[in-house]
């Protein structure tokens, strides 16, 4: 008996050895064809210089020189090289968000896959050194010009308006709180705009893109409602004609998720009866206008961009209105969809974008003959902002730190600004 | 470069296989050294330099000892012996240590003495413990001289382990050296060890490790109980399946050019004491430093004081070998305190414990022992472990606890489940051991081709793949 069941086993073993050497064979040659043809794949597919997808530049075959071998750079770029430019790039990204959606990860890439499609990006650590001194800065700009009224409008964020879209039990930042403080160090010179309450009423509406990280031009009206108000604005216009000019938006934070899931509609307003003429002029560019839309962005991947084509140093909007009132705005690119309901009631608009704008802002004032001045950005981008200060400052006793670093960057801003700001903003995902 | 990216599983592997297989015999291991040696230089084009010294000065002295005793000239030949350990301690000590030494050095002494930091040679601790092993056991005559400056080149350089271990004694791979045989089912086998190693280190580490360093991104204060214990355990699967995907890598290399490496992680978090998880984790160092250091200095055959004394140098050893750092040698020592209670106090009591609770117990401390591993200093440590026993902690569970716990809750349970043996060799039977010799050997496939896409994936999307050893 213990004979037989050992021969048993003995040729059971024998035969699982031989099956495993089999199987061990025929998985070389499954992974070596395998490896051969991604190999050649590779080799037959020709680079790519930009990803849609990704909006952004792909790496591309460094050239060799000594230097760069020497302290490794060619061998960094040419790894980043082979994954950018891997065959179906596309394809395996997108495999890769549903693998981690399948393990039930509720983030991908600093974006979290909120509930109804909605993509929400995760706040930045606010720099609060940078808000002191920007503050401070604007408050130091409402005094020195008593007579102008001088209102700021930070824009809460979906993280904070929408966060019961947020995955269940999400950390995130209280930016309730984070307002109040910065409210508070503005003192009694600068007039806030609190629109919270405004957005909040119509949390669950279209307010937000899934897909973007700004703020639908619905939100945007709801806004108005409230900052019209206090700034005094008259004869407020109660009716508009809604456009929809884009039905497929993906945003930066599709791009910068991978997740593609959803799409947004791009709404622009038009006031149904006040209709004044107007002249956008981009003033880097010295380009003139007629419309502060601008309908080639729309074929392009970021459509936010419609609105004055991306962000600008400073961009001048000069009207038919014959009230004498000139709007000086400080803003970011949560503003530029916010210009069309202001649009009406200003005689000038002077939008000045402080990341970009290394001129005098004090002669700007004097020589537009400012009534009003308004500081509009999100949450987001003025928690990490540290370029507004400089802007501010009175010359002499600013301009010391950072944004003279950028003054570089400056050009990049007047050519094609639509494809920058819209690189910019896919990487930096702010503004 | 590691194994686990796109450029080396698409560019280096194949242009390597396809040399060193169109290469004749005697050629191959010139062609393995080459490629090592620009695997080596791809991340380190200076440090090349070393790395060829190091190889020429020990290969001479190797010479040198054999020459010494065979001229009957033992004086002579201890006198060699000790300056190449010395010589190749030094170097060591230099580029790791020497930034760690200056800075305790000024923090003691009243003075300020400027120094540089040097970056360290990626591996050198593997590679220079190889050298020991070999230069130690010719002086001990276990092994015969190497005489082909190739072969003995290719040992040290040989890229699969060359920077992240296992540390393959010179004994072990003398014969292989020069005779191996390369058979297709060993370089299939060798296929199947290195993707079971990818998806470890790209599915399970760098996935899990993501919930670890949100944790310990956590701003001050803002660290509850749960979130304290999400975050270690996952540190705990994280280095665990990233150090041994990368061992798994590294032997599956070495099958497909016909080395036998021996195994390094042999499922450490089934240990049912502290004793037995070192006898499972990082086998290689630890038999490394038993057969050169620890016996060596007398073992325990001196006495319990010697004893005591001996394995608190191993294991401050073993420490510091991990980096440069304090919290390294703490973490040494820990491991030195724990082994010695096991041995002289705790084994009679651990006996009669049910099997449950020595497992919990081991765990436990291990899990303490990696936040010591972990943390950038004895202070963060400290607080952490005390955010894991409710001491300064944000409360018991915070939102950023549970929403971390959901978040990860099935890679948890199937890193765990990937953690015992019992899961591989329910896979093994089930593939080779079917009736009468048939199995699923098709689902096997089909498993193995998933854990490369699903892998490469990740490695296309490059967004997150770190390596943890580079203080090593």
């Amino acid at each position: 008996m213990a004979l037989r069941e050992r021969e048993n086993r003995n040729r059971k073993r024998r035969g699982g050895k031989k099956l495993q050497r089999s199987f061990y064979i025929r998985m070389l040659k499954v992974f070596g064809v395998l490896l051969v043809l991604l190999v050649l794949a590779n080799f037959i597919k020709r680079d790519q210089e930009f990803s849609d997808e990704e909006n952004r530049m792909l790496t591309q075959r460094p050239k060799l020189t000594w230097e760069s071998l020497m302290n490794g750079d060619y061998m960094t770029d040419y790894e980043s090289y082979v994954s950018d430019q891997f065959v179906a790039r596309n394809q395996w990204i997108t495999l890769k968000l549903y693998q981690d959606m399948l393990l039930g990860k509720k983030e991908s890439n600093g974006v979290y896959l909120g509930k109804d499609g909605y993509l929400i990006e995760k706040p930045d650590e606010p720099d609060w050194e940078s808000i002191e001194r920007n503050t401070a800065q604007i408050a130091a700009l409402a005094e020195r010009y008593p007579d102008i009224p001088t209102y700021t409008c930070f824009v809460p964020n979906a993280y904070n308006i929408l966060s019961n879209r947020l995955p269940a039990q999400a950390p995130v930042r209280d930016q309730e709180e984070d307002l109040g403080r910065i409210r508070g160090m503005l003192g009694s010179s600068v007039r806030d705009i609190s629109v919270d309450d405004a957005l909040r009423e119509h949390a669950d509406e279209e307010i937000y893109y899934r897909t973007d990280h700004h703020w639908t031009s619905l939100g945007a009206y709801y806004a108005f409602g409230t900052v019209a108000e206090a700034m005094g604005i008259q004869n407020v216009e109660t009716d508009y004609n809604i456009h929809t000019v884009a039905s497929d938006f993906q945003g930066t934070l599709a791009s910068k998720s991978g997740y593609h899931g959803s799409e947004d509609l791009v709404q622009i307003y038009e006031a149904a009866n006040l209709e004044p003429e107007y002249v956008v002029t981009y003033v880097e560019s010295n380009e003139k206008s007629t419309s502060i839309y601008k309908s080639e962005c729309l074929n392009e991947k970021d459509k936010y961009t419609v609105f004055f084509g991306g962000n600008h140093a400073r961009v001048d909007i000069a009207t038919t209105q014959p009230e004498r009132r000139n709007l000086l705005v400080f803003k970011d690119s949560y503003a530029n969809c916010f210009m069309q309901f202001l649009l009406p009631y200003y005689q000038n608009i002077i939008m000045v974008d402080a990341r970009y704008f290394y001129d005098n802002v004090d002669s700007l004032i004097q020589n537009y003959a400012i009534t009003d001045i308004l500081f509009l950005y999100n949450v987001n981008t003025f928690v990490t902002d540290n370029s507004l200060a400089d802007v501010l400052a009175v010359e002499g006793n600013g301009g010391e730190s950072p944004a003279e670093e950028g003054a570089a960057e400056e050009g990049a801003v007047e050519e094609g600004a639509a494809e920058d700001d819209a690189a910019e903003d896919g990487a930096a995902a702010e503004g | 470069m590691i194994f686990s990216s796109v450029f080396f599983i698409f560019v280096f592997l194949p242009i390597t296989l396809l040399l060193y297989f169109v290469m004749p015999k005697p050629g191959k291991n010139l062609v393995l050294l080459i490629c090592s040696l620009i695997f080596y230089a791809w991340g380190e084009p200076v440090y090349i330099v070393l790395m060829v010294f190091s190889i020429v000065y020990n290969y001479i002295s190797g010479i040198e000892i054999d020459y010494h005793r065979r001229e009957r000239n033992s004086g002579r030949m201890r006198f060699v012996f000790w300056l190449t350990v010395g010589v190749n301690l030094a170097i060591l000590m230099f580029f790791k240590y020497y930034g760690f030494l200056m800075e305790n050095i000024n923090h003691i002494l009243p003075i300020d003495i400027p120094y540089k930091e040097l970056a360290l040679p990626v591996g050198i601790s593997f590679y220079t413990f190889q050298t020991l092993s070999y230069i130690i056991d010719v002086y001990k005559d276990n092994v015969k001289v190497q005489k082909n400056l190739i072969n003995f080149g290719t040992y040290i350089t040989m890229f699969p382990q060359l920077i992240a271990g296992p540390i393959v004694r010179y004994a072990d791979i003398e014969t292989q050296l020069d005779r191996r045989k390369i058979t297709p089912s060993g370089f299939g086998n060798g296929i199947a060890w290195f993707l079971r190693g990818l998806g470890k280190k790209v599915l399970l580490a760098n996935n899990i490790g993501m919930a670890y360093d949100a944790i310990a991104a956590l701003p001050d204060g803002q660290m509850s109980v749960l979130s304290a214990w999400v975050g270690c355990i996952a540190y705990a699967f994280q280095i665990y399946f990233d150090f041994s995907g990368y061992s798994d890598m590294a032997i599956g290399l070495g099958k497909m050019f016909g080395f036998e490496f021996m195994k390094n992680f042999d499922y450490p978090y089934i240990s049912k004491s502290i004793t037995e998880f070192w006898r499972r984790w990082h086998i290689s160092l630890g038999t490394w430093f038993r057969e050169y250091v620890y016996i060596p200095l007398g073992g325990n055959r001196g006495g319990t004081l010697k004893a005591i004394r001996n394995i608190f140098i191993v294991w401050f050893l073993t420490g510091f070998w991990h980096g440069a750092a304090w919290n390294f040698i703490f973490w040494g020592l820990y491991y030195g305190v724990l082994l010695l209670l096991e041995k002289y106090v705790l084994n009679r009591v651990l006996e009669k414990l049910p099997s449950a609770v020595k497992h919990i117990y081991t765990m436990l401390f291990v899990l303490i022992g990696w936040v010591l591993f972990f943390s950038p200093g004895m202070g963060d440590a400290l607080s952490y472990i005390g955010a894991m026993f409710g001491i300064g902690a944000n409360g018991f569970a915070d939102a950023a606890g549970i929403y971390y716990l959901y978040n990860y809750a099935l890679l948890f349970v199937i890193a765990a489940i990937c953690s015992v043996p019992f899961t591989y060799r329910l896979f093994s039977r089930t593939v080779f051991g079917g009736r009468r010799g048939k199995g699923h050997t098709a689902v096997a496939m089909g498993v193995y081709v998933a854990i490369f896409v699903l892998s490469l994936a990740y490695l296309v999307n490059a967004t997150y793949n770190p390596f943890l050893y580079f203080r090593f």
